[in-house]
C-alpha cells in the first residue's frame, strides 16, 4: 500500500509539471544546437541504459500521432532552430528535472533501500497512541508555511555575485605595486606617519595634539606671564618666515574712556536704602523724566498745525477783499514813466586829465605823509602809556590763561563722554530706581531691577569699546498675502 | 610760482583714518568676524576730529579706525584662522548637504581653532596689567554663569564661566581679600583687594534673568571669549602665588568633611567634585602643606625719631587689617534655606567663619542646624519654629554690614522680625562738610570703639523709642559742644558786669586749661594769616570757606529734615500704638 502511495504522488506531481511551461520552451530554443545535442545525447544514453523508467507514459514507444514534417532547407542556421522536433527530447528532459527535484535524482539509479520498506503492519497500533497526542496549536506549522516550504529536492545554485569582489581587479594591482615599492624598499604613506608618531613617542617629546577649542571647561591654562622662554630660534629667520609677531604700538594699550568698568550705583540703589539717599535718587530719575518730557512737548509744540487754519468762508474773504465795497470803481494804472528807467550802470566815465592824476597823486602822498606822522607820535606817546599798556597786556594773557585751562578741562570732561562713533548716538540708560512702595522689607522679597547683561552692554558702549549699536530690524523679502480660507468664511 | 594744485583728501586726517567697511575689505573678512577681531585684540573706533575732512566731504555718519591700526590688524595670525573658520563651515554645508556623513565627521574632527594667549600676553605684557583690568572679566563671567543653557549662548561657555569664578571666589576666600559688599537693586558689588589691586565686580542675584532683546549676544559672547581666558590665566598666576593647588583641589580634611553618603543625589560623579568646590565651604588644597599660615611679621630696622614713630604707627595698621581679616574666625554661622546661600557662603568664609546648610539644600554642607556650636543661625523669615537658646537668629543683612563696618556689629538690631536699619553703601565715601546719614555716623562711633550708650531693656516698647533717641544724641553731641562754648561766653560777660560792683573775694588759682590755651594760640594764628593775607588769595580763600560752609548748611538742612522725619514717623507709630 504504501509504495503505491508514494509512486502515486510521484505520478502526481509529473502530471502537474508536464505542462511545459512557455518560458521553458524559449529557454530551450535560445540554447540551441548545444542544448539539442545534449538532449539527445541525454536520450540516447537514457535510451541504452536498460533500467531506465520513465514517468510519463506516453513517451516511451513510438507515439502515433508524430506529424508530418515540412520540409525546409537545412542550411541555414535559421532553419535548423525553427523546424527540428525536439519535442521528446524536452518532455524526457522535463521528466528528468521533475525526477530530480521530487527525488534528488534518477528514480532509475536509487537504491532499492530509499524507494521501499518492508510494511509490516504490527507498528501500527503502537504508533498510534503516539499520534493521537494531541499537539498544541502552536506546534502546528501554519499552512501559508508549508506553502512557503521548498519542495524541491535539488540544492540551490550558488550564489556567484556573493563570492565575487568588487574592484577585485584594481585592488590585486594596488597590491602589486604595494608589493613591488616594498620590494624596493619604500613604505607606504600611512606606515611612514606611523613610525614617525612612534618615534616621536620614545623620545619623549609631546606628540602635537588637536588645539583645544577656547570654551572647553576642561581647558588647562599655564604661567602665561612666567620670565622663562626667551627665544630660541633666530630672529632674522622668525621676521622672515612670518612668524615673529609685530609689535604693538603702546597707544593701543591705551583705554578710550577713563570711565571705570564697574560703575556701582549710588547709595540710593541698596536694597534697603537710607531714606534720604533713596529720595536723592528717585529727584534724579524725576529731573531725567522731567527733562524728557519738556523735550517731547516741545517738539510736540513746534510740530502743531496753527489754530487760525483757511476755511472756505475766510478764503472767499480773501479773495473778494476790496471788490464789494469799491464797487466798479477800477484801479487805474499808471501810465508810461517805466519806460524811460534803465536798469545798471550805463554812463561811462570821462578820461581823467594829466592834472588831476597828479592832484590826485600828491593827496595820497600827502595823506601817507600825514599817517606815518601820526604813528610816529603815537608811538612816542605809548612810552608815557606804559602802564595801561602793560595792564592791558596783563589782561589780554589772563584771558588766555582762562581760556586754555577751560579747554584743558574741556578735553578732559571730552574722555569720559561717550563718543560719535557710528550712526547711532550714545543714549544714556534709564536710571534703574525702586519706587518707595515697591522698596522688599527683606532681602528674601528682593526684586532685583534692571538686567545687568544690559548694563554690561551699555558700559561697553559708554567706554567707547564698541560703537552703540541697535537691533537689526527685521525685513521681509516678500510682501505677506492675506487670504481668507474656505472653512473660516463659512463660519463668519 | 605755480606748480600742481594740491588734490583733496589726499593728506592730512583723511589718510589717517580709515571707515569702518574699507578695513573689512582689507582684510577681507565679513563684518561680524572684523568686529570679533577688533575685539579680541582691543581695537576700537575712533571719532575723528573733522569728520568732514575724513568722510572726504561727506557728512554721513560712519564708523571709523585709524589706518595704522588696521594695518597692525594685517599682521595677526587669528586673521588667517577665522578664514579658515570660513571655509570650515562651507565645506561642513557641502558634506551635509551632500549627506557625507563621514565627511562631516572628518570635517568636524579637523575643525580650525584660533588661541588667544598670544593676544593676552600683547595685550597685557606684565601680570599686574591683566590684574588691574580684571573688573570687566569678573563681572562677565559670573553673569554668563548664571545664565540658563537656552541655547542663548554656548553650554560650554556657561560651564567655563562658572569654573572660572568659582576659582576666583576660592583665591578670593583663601587670600582673604574681599574688602566691601554691597547689596544694590540690580545685583552685588564686591570689591577686593588683589597685589594692591582694587577690583569691583558685580554678581547676579540668583534667578533674576530675563535675556533682554536689545543686546547683541555676539559681540557679549566674544568678549566674553577674551575675558575667560584672561582670567583663566590670571587665576592660574594667583593660585600660585598663594601656593595653592590649580586647578583647585580641596585639602584633605575638607574632603572627609564633605563626604556624604547620598552624593549621587546631588550631582552626577563627574560634576560632584566642581559642586563640592562650588559650595565654598572647604579650604583648598596647598602646593606646600604649610602649617597654618605664620603672620606675616615686618622686618624691624632700628630707626629714630619720626621714622620709628610711623614705623609703629603702620604695624599697628598691619596688626589692626589681619585682625579685620579674620574678624569672622571662631564664629559658626548656618544658613537657612532662604538666604542666598552662595553669597553668604562666600562672604562668611572670607573673613574666616565657619559655614553650613542644610543637607538637602546644596552639596557640600559641614554640619547640621542641630549642631550645637553654632553661633549665628541668618533666617530671612518672619519667625521660626524651633529656636536653640544659644544660638543667634539674625538676618542676612547683619553679615553683609558687619563686613562692610568691619567689626561684628550688635545683633540686636538685626533679629527675627526686626525692621533692619538701612543697608549703607560702603562705595560711598564722604568728605568733610558732607551730609553723613545717622546710622553711618553711629556706625563709625561703634569702629572707633565707642560703646553706644546702654540701653533700658526694661520693656520693648520702650526699646525702639531708646533707639530713636540714641540716634538723637549723635547728632547732638556737636550741637552741645556749640552750646558749651556759648554758655562760656555768657558767663563771661555777666562777669564783665559784675565787675562794676567792686568787690574784693579771696584769689583763686585759676586753673589754667593749657590745652585751651594753645587752642585758642592757634586760631589767632590763623585770624592773623587771614588778615595778612593778599587781596587775590584773600578771595580764594573766601571762595573755600564759602563753599564748606553751604556744604554744612546743606547737611545740617538735611540732618534736620531727617529729625523731622524721624519725629514725624515715631509720632504715627505712637499713635498706631494708642490705636490699638
Amino acid at each position: 500500500m504504501r509504495l503505491t502511495h508514494t509512486i502515486s504522488t510521484a505520478g502526481f506531481s509529473s502530471s502537474s509539471s508536464s505542462l511545459t511551461t512557455p518560458e521553458l520552451h524559449y529557454c530551450h530554443l535560445r540554447a540551441g544546437g548545444a542544448i539539442m545535442a545534449a538532449a539527445r545525447r541525454n536520450k540516447r544514453m537514457a535510451a541504452s541504459q536498460p533500467g531506465f523508467l520513465s514517468f510519463n507514459s506516453g513517451l516511451d514507444g513510438n507515439s502515433s500521432d508524430i506529424k508530418r514534417r515540412k520540409r525546409v532547407n537545412k542550411n541555414k542556421k535559421k532553419n535548423w532552430n525553427k523546424y527540428s522536433d525536439i519535442q521528446d527530447v524536452e518532455e524526457f528532459l522535463d521528466d528528468v528535472r521533475l525526477q530530480e527535484k521530487a527525488a534528488g535524482g534518477l528514480i532509475a539509479e536509487k537504491p532499492d533501500a530509499t524507494l521501499f520498506f518492508v510494511d509490516t503492519g504490527e507498528k501500527d497500533k503502537e504508533t498510534q497512541p503516539q499520534t493521537t497526542v494531541k499537539k498544541g496549536k502552536r506546534s502546528k506549522p501554519l499552512r501559508i508555511d508549508l506553502i512557503l516550504q521548498p519542495d524541491s529536492r535539488i540544492p540551490a545554485p550558488k550564489n556567484v555575485l556573493a563570492f565575487q569582489q568588487p574592484n577585485a581587479k584594481k585592488q590585486r594591482r594596488m597590491a602589486e605595486k604595494a608589493a613591488r615599492l616594498a620590494a624596493m624598499g619604500v613604505l607606504p604613506r600611512r606606515e611612514k606617519l606611523l613610525r614617525l608618531r612612534q618615534a616621536a613617542a620614545a623620545s619623549g617629546l609631546p606628540v602635537k595634539e588637536n588645539p583645544v577649542a577656547n570654551n572647553n571647561p576642561e581647558r588647562a591654562f599655564y604661567d602665561l606671564w612666567s620670565a622663562g622662554t626667551p627665544e630660541t630660534d633666530d630672529p632674522y629667520y622668525l621676521e622672515q618666515t612670518k612668524k615673529k609677531l609685530v609689535k604693538r604700538p603702546d597707544r593701543l594699550n591705551e583705554k578710550p574712556s577713563v570711565l571705570p568698568a564697574i560703575e556701582v550705583v549710588g547709595p540710593g540703589g541698596s536694597y534697603n536704602p537710607d531714606f534720604f539717599s533713596h529720595q536723592d535718587l528717585l529727584r534724579e530719575a524725576h529731573e531725567v523724566e522731567v527733562k524728557k518730557l519738556r523735550a517731547e512737548e516741545r517738539l510736540a509744540r513746534q510740530l502743531a498745525v496753527k489754530e487760525d487754519i483757511a476755511t472756505e468762508e475766510s478764503s472767499f474773504k480773501e479773495q473778494v477783499e476790496g471788490l464789494i465795497e469799491e464797487g466798479d470803481v477800477e484801479p487805474e494804472e499808471p501810465e508810461g514813466g517805466s519806460e524811460d528807467t534803465v536798469i545798471g550802470p550805463t554812463a561811462t566815465q570821462e578820461k581823467k586829465t594829466e592834472k588831476q592824476r597828479r592832484k590826485e597823486k600828491a593827496q595820497r602822498i600827502k595823506a601817507l605823509r600825514r599817517k606815518a606822522d601820526r604813528q610816529m607820535i603815537d608811538k612816542q606817546q605809548q612810552l608815557f602809556q606804559l602802564r595801561s599798556i602793560r595792564a592791558n597786556l596783563k589782561t589780554q594773557e589772563q584771558r588766555t590763561r582762562q581760556r586754555q585751562a577751560q579747554r584743558k578741562a574741556n578735553q578732559e570732561a571730552q574722555k569720559s563722554m561717550p563718543r560719535r562713533l557710528g550712526r547711532l548716538k550714545f543714549q544714556t540708560p534709564d536710571l534703574d530706581v525702586q519706587l518707595s512702595h515697591e522698596l522688599a522689607g527683606s532681602l528674601r522679597s528682593l526684586k532685583p531691577e534692571g538686567s545687568i547683561l544690559k548694563d554690561r552692554f551699555m558700559s561697553l558702549q559708554k567706554r567707547n569699546l564698541i560703537e552703540p549699536r541697535e537691533r537689526a530690524k527685521f525685513k521681509r523679502k516678500y510682501k505677506v498675502k492675506y487670504s481668507e480660507k474656505r472653512a473660516f468664511r463659512e463660519i463668519v | 610760482m605755480g606748480g600742481l594744485q594740491k588734490k583733496k583728501y589726499e593728506s592730512g586726517s583723511a589718510t589717517n583714518y580709515i571707515t569702518r567697511n574699507k578695513a573689512r575689505k582689507k582684510l577681507s573678512l565679513s563684518l561680524a568676524d572684523f568686529r570679533r577681531l577688533c575685539i579680541l585684540k582691543g581695537i576700537y573706533p575712533h571719532e575723528p576730529k573733522h569728520k568732514k575732512k575724513v568722510n572726504k566731504g561727506s557728512t554721513a555718519p560712519r564708523t571709523f579706525y585709524l589706518l595704522k591700526d588696521i594695518r597692525f590688524l594685517l599682521h595677526e595670525p587669528i586673521v588667517g584662522k577665522f578664514r579658515e573658520y570660513k571655509i570650515f563651515v562651507r565645506k561642513l554645508r557641502k558634506a551635509y548637504g551632500k549627506a557625507e556623513w563621514g565627511g562631516v565627521e572628518r570635517l568636524k574632527e579637523n575643525k580650525p581653532v584660533y588661541k588667544l594667549d598670544h593676544i593676552i600676553k600683547e595685550r597685557y605684557p606684565t601680570f599686574i596689567d591683566a590684574v588691574r583690568d580684571v573688573d570687566d572679566s569678573l563681572s562677565m563671567c559670573f553673569l554668563f554663569s548664571t545664565f540658563a543653557r537656552t541655547g542663548k549662548c554656548h553650554v560650554q561657555t556657561i560651564q567655563l564661566c562658572r569654573r572660572l569664578s568659582v576659582e576666583w571666589m576660592n583665591y578670593v576666600i583663601s587670600s582673604r581679600s574681599l574688602r566691601k559688599v554691597f547689596l544694590s537693586i540690580k545685583g552685588i558689588y564686591y570689591q577686593a583687594e588683589v597685589l594692591g589691586q582694587t577690583i569691583t565686580w558685580i554678581i547676579p542675584y540668583q534667578f533674576a534673568h530675563d535675556h533682554p532683546t536689545d543686546v547683541d549676544y555676539r559681540v557679549m559672547a566674544t568678549f566674553t571669549e577674551f575675558y575667560t581666558t584672561l582670567l583663566g590665566f590670571v587665576n592660574f598666576r594667583l593660585y600660585q602665588t598663594l601656593n595653592l593647588v590649580y586647578p583647585p583641589k580641596l585639602d584633605g580634611q575638607g574632603e572627609i568633611n564633605l563626604k556624604s553618603e547620598f552624593e549621587e543625589d546631588y550631582a552626577l560623579d563627574s560634576e560632584s567634585y566642581t559642586e563640592k568646590l562650588s559650595a565654598l565651604s572647604a579650604s583648598l588644597a596647598r602646593m606646600v602643606p604649610s602649617a597654618e599660615e605664620e603672620e606675616t611679621e615686618l622686618d624691624h630696622f632700628p630707626t629714630e625719631g619720626e621714622d620709628q614713630e610711623k614705623m609703629e604707627e603702620r604695624e599697628k595698621m598691619e596688626h589692626e587689617q589681619i585682625k579685620q581679616k579674620k574678624f569672622f574666625e571662631g564664629l559658626k554661622f548656618f544658613l537657612n534655606r532662604e538666604v542666598p546661600r552662595e553669597s553668604l557662603a562666600f562672604v562668611i568664609r572670607c573673613f574666616g567663619g565657619e559655614v553650613s546648610w542644610d543637607k538637602s539644600l546644596c552639596i557640600g554642607s559641614t554640619y547640621d542646624a542641630k549642631d550645637e556650636t553654632i553661633t549665628h543661625h541668618i533666617v530671612d523669615r518672619p519667625s521660626i519654629d524651633t529656636q536653640y537658646i544659644n544660638r543667634y537668629y539674625i538676618q542676612p543683612q547683619w553679615v553683609y554690614d558687619s563686613v562692610n563696618a568691619k567689626i561684628l556689629l550688635p545683633v540686636e538690631e538685626y533679629f527675627l522680625g526686626v525692621t533692619l536699619p538701612p543697608h549703607l553703601s560702603p562705595f560711598v565715601e564722604e568728605t568733610e562738610g558732607d551730609y553723613v546719614p545717622p546710622e553711618k555716623l553711629k556706625l563709625m562711633a561703634l569702629q572707633r570703639g565707642e560703646k553706644p550708650q546702654t540701653e533700658d531693656e526694661e520693656e520693648e516698647e520702650e526699646e525702639e523709642e531708646d533707639e530713636d533717641e540714641e540716634e538723637d544724641d549723635q547728632s547732638e553731641e556737636e550741637e552741645e559742644a556749640e552750646d558749651e562754648a556759648n554758655l562760656a561766653e555768657i558767663e563771661e560777660k555777666r562777669s564783665r558786669g559784675k565787675s562794676l560792683s567792686v568787690k574784693v573775694t579771696p584769689g583763686k588759682a585759676k586753673a589754667e586749661n593749657r590745652k585751651r590755651a594753645a587752642e585758642e594760640e592757634k586760631a589767632e594764628e590763623k585770624r592773623l594769616a587771614i588778615m595778612m593775607m593778599k587781596k587775590r588769595e584773600k578771595y580764594l580763600y573766601d571762595k573755600i570757606m564759602f563753599g564748606k560752609k553751604r556744604n554744612v548748611r546743606e547737611a545740617n538742612k538735611l540732618a534736620a529734615k531727617r529729625k523731622a522725619h524721624d519725629d514725624a514717623s515715631k509720632e504715627d507709630k505712637k499713635k498706631k500704638k494708642k490705636k490699638c
